[in-house]
């Protein structure tokens, strides 16, 4: 009987033991983030601890989720000229290039963009272009297969592979080689969700200035709300508002309206259809 | 709407139908609060006056028989008379009116070759067609605005294409339902220039609260003037931004329904709108008539009236919208 | 609505100084010599509802142009200018003048109509 009844009150006991230590743990989590005491700098570096859970997390992560690339035969598929053609408009202002500094905008970013010579060894084709496709979460590195088609983006890690074994004078020379490639955009768009429509959202930046039904993101008063879309008679104050007509719109808003503060942000015409299907269809 | 425009039973237009209406009203409640209190008074008087000091027989024979009696004959007389004057065209007097009920005296139907200002009014979900017969003419064919004269009564004739509505301008005249296979009559009268607001009074659906009209009563001149202008085909534009309106006109799908004299639109569903720039309202008396609102409507009438058979028009860019209102505003 | 929770939490605390200040907005738009209540009055009597969400304007549920809640807190007037004080003035009264694409016409009122109804928004969030 009293074994039973001490046996009770030690679940009691280690019941309101483990409330008061997630209690006393969220309060000190709001004081730390209501008092403002943990800096938001780039110039103040994570623990070391820290840093090294990030760092290994990312390969965790990244090796999971690019198990279920499959390879293609990149000699086939792949062209170093085009992906170093796409290195060089997209990533080595980020990254530089064997004997290329990175410009400034790649020099103040914490975590620092790796340098990817090193990267590029070690890491297999597989996980270089998911992290490439789909960006890295909490860093300054974007998913680039809006920006890129798949081809391109295998070319980019063809070429990934290959920089760390250039010299200078074969990078030069490919450099030369490559003046007339430009990076290759998608033509295409992977068949509609929502899901993958509120991902092209973010990846256009439409979110930034648009609030837009369904999706979390910033509360932002630069562009008008676009929650209840399809009930709004006019696009822009300017076009009836019609699939084809919003469509057209996000393609190339500058073209349309002379005085419109929204640029064109080469949404690709097919990312458009998906967008304005998404703004038409969501409130049902 | 303007809040100005008399809609009440409380404030009848003067020499009107409702002022008639409103005297027969004042009469009986001023009458029955006199019989209340005579009554009260004599129950009282029953109670605490000895029994022999009333003369029981000349009671029953006085305040039993001959008092309803007359009054009640006095009164039969009397709103026998208003009936009639609301509805008939002719005399105004109340003895005449009373007489012609029974058919003695000139009730001899007033046709508009006498003079007689007819006009149809054709109650539609949720709109009124405004029909001006002009006899040896062509009908002056508007809606929702009804403007008559201070001189005379006009005769509405009253009928609808779909369901049952009434038509009600409470400071001018009582309600007279609108049925479906039947045309009812309405005599409209008052001396007193206005904007007076009608409504439909009979629910016909989700937009009855949105069908009203605003009846205008102006001097004799003013009236033969307006109606002159409403008998003429509108102007074509000569001013580029107004053609471009005109042209949206064409190039969308509002001439499938609505006519504009002098053009080629010809639709009969909508309403008339060749002189659409001269109305008190847009919309049946939903919406003041400017640019913005014509504008507004266009381009979301289902926005105002869900459900009626106007559609939201995704046809117009923003500048042939504007340049499309500012063309039907100008329709003077 | 979180964001005020949020801001009335960080007021409590800062009251006791674990909690830093977060001030409030830098630039708030306001309108000199115009009077909020009867913009609201004017907005209702032209009918502007008839094309516009407004806040707190009997009937003002229109479709056609954007809705106008928030908006001294918009960037931009119409999408297409900043959004200060006289840009919105000029706009409310003469829209067509500063984009001649805009759908939006221009209504014949005083100078002083569009004063109030500007003020009026920039008051009414």
């Amino acid at each position: 009987m009293r074994t039973g009844i001490a046996h009770r009150h030690k679940a009691l006991f280690m019941t309101i033991g483990a409330v008061a230590l997630v209690l006393i743990g969220a309060g000190a989590g709001a004081v730390i983030l209501l008092s403002g005491a943990y800096s938001t700098a780039a110039t103040k570096q994570h623990f070391g601890i820290t840093y090294r859970i990030l760092e290994q997390g990312l390969r965790f992560s990244v090796a999971r989720y690019a198990d279920k690339i499959v390879v293609p035969d990149l000699d086939r598929v792949a062209n170093v000229k085009v992906g170093y053609a796409c290195y060089r408009q997209y990533c080595q202002q980020c990254h530089g290039a064997p004997g290329v500094a990175r410009d400034p905008l790649g020099r103040g970013q914490l975590p620092s963009p790796s340098s990817l010579s090193e990267s590029a060894r070690d890491w297999p084709e597989a996980h270089l272009f998911y992290v490439t496709a789909k960006g890295v979460r909490m860093s300054g590195m974007p998913a680039w297969e809006f920006r890129i088609s798949t081809d391109g983006l295998w070319s980019t890690v063809a070429y990934l592979k290959a920089m760390p074994f250039l010299t200078k004078e074969e990078h030069r020379k490919l450099d030369t080689s490559a003046t007339a490639e430009s990076c290759p955009a998608p033509t295409t768009a992977p068949s509609y969700s929502r899901e993958t429509t509120q991902v092209m959202f973010r990846q256009y930046a439409c979110d930034n200035c648009h609030i837009i039904g369904g999706m979390v993101g910033p509360k932002t008063h630069i562009g008008p709300s676009l929650e209840k879309w399809r009930e709004r008679r006019y696009i822009a104050g300017v076009l009836p508002n019609t699939h084809d007509n919003l469509v057209r719109w996000i393609v190339a808003p500058q073209e349309i309206s002379a005085h419109t503060m929204m640029p064109d942000l080469d949404v690709i015409e097919p990312h458009a259809q998906h967008m304005a299907r998404y703004l038409m269809t969501m409130d049902e | 709407m303007e809040s100005s425009h008399s809609a009440s039973v409380l404030h009848p237009a003067s020499d009107s139908g409702a002022a008639l209406i409103d005297q027969l009203g004042t009469a009986l409640y001023v009458g029955g609060a006199i019989i209340f209190v005579v009554v009260m008074a004599l129950a009282i008087y029953g109670v605490f006056a000895k029994a022999r000091a009333i003369n029981a027989r000349g009671w029953i024979l006085g305040g039993g028989l001959a008092f309803p009696i007359v009054t009640l004959t006095v009164l039969l007389m009397y709103s026998l008379a208003v009936g009639n004057g609301l509805n008939a065209i002719g005399s105004s007097n109340a003895l005449q009116l009373f007489l012609e009920c029974f058919g003695i005296g000139d009730a001899r139907e007033r046709t508009p070759a006498d003079g007689l200002l007819r006009v149809h009014v054709v109650g539609k979900q949720w709109w009124w067609e405004v029909r001006y017969e002009q006899p040896g003419r062509q009908e002056v064919i508007l809606a929702n605005e009804i403007r008559m004269p201070t001189d005379r009564a006009v005769e509405l004739v009253l009928s609808t294409t779909d369901v049952i509505h009434s038509f009600w301008a409470p400071s001018l005249a009582g309600k007279v339902d609108m049925i479906p296979g039947r045309t009812t009559r309405l005599r409209l009268q008052t001396s007193e220039e206005g904007t007076f607001r009608a409504l439909c009074a009979e629910y016909c659906g989700g937009q009855h609260a949105l069908m009203a009209l605003y009846v205008v009563t102006q001097e004799t001149t003013d009236f033969d003037a307006w109606l002159a202008s409403q008998a003429r085909p509108a102007n074509e534009p000569t001013d580029p931004f107004l053609k471009t309106g005109y042209d949206a006109f064409f190039r969308g799908e509002c001439h499938e329904c609505h006519t504009i004299r002098g053009t080629p639109a010809e639709g009969t569903s909508g309403p008339d709108l060749t002189h659409v720039g001269s109305r008190k309202s847009l919309a049946a008396g939903t919406l003041n008539n400017h640019i913005g609102t014509m504008a507004g409507w266009i381009a979301g009438a289902q926005d105002v009236k869900p459900g009626n058979k106007m559609p939201s028009s995704l046809a117009y860019s923003g500048v042939e919208l504007r340049a499309l209102s500012a063309w039907l505003g100008s329709l003077e | 609505m979180a964001g005020r929770m949020f801001r009335f939490i960080g007021l409590l605390l800062t009251s006791s100084w674990l909690v830093a200040c977060i001030p409030g907005r830098d630039y708030e738009p306001r309108i000199i010599g115009g009077d909020p209540d009867q913009g609201r009055e004017a907005l209702a009597r032209y009918e502007c509802g008839v094309c516009h969400v407004i806040p707190g304007v009997p009937d003002a549920i229109g479709k056609t142009g954007p809705a106008l809640d928030n908006y001294s807190r918009r960037s931009y007037v119409a999408g297409k200018f900043p959004n200060e004080p006289e840009v919105l003035v000029r706009w409310i009264a003469d829209a067509p003048a500063m984009a001649p694409q805009t759908a939006m016409p221009a209504i014949a009122m005083s100078d002083k109509e569009a004063r109030d109804m500007a003020a009026y928004l920039y008051e009414s969030d």
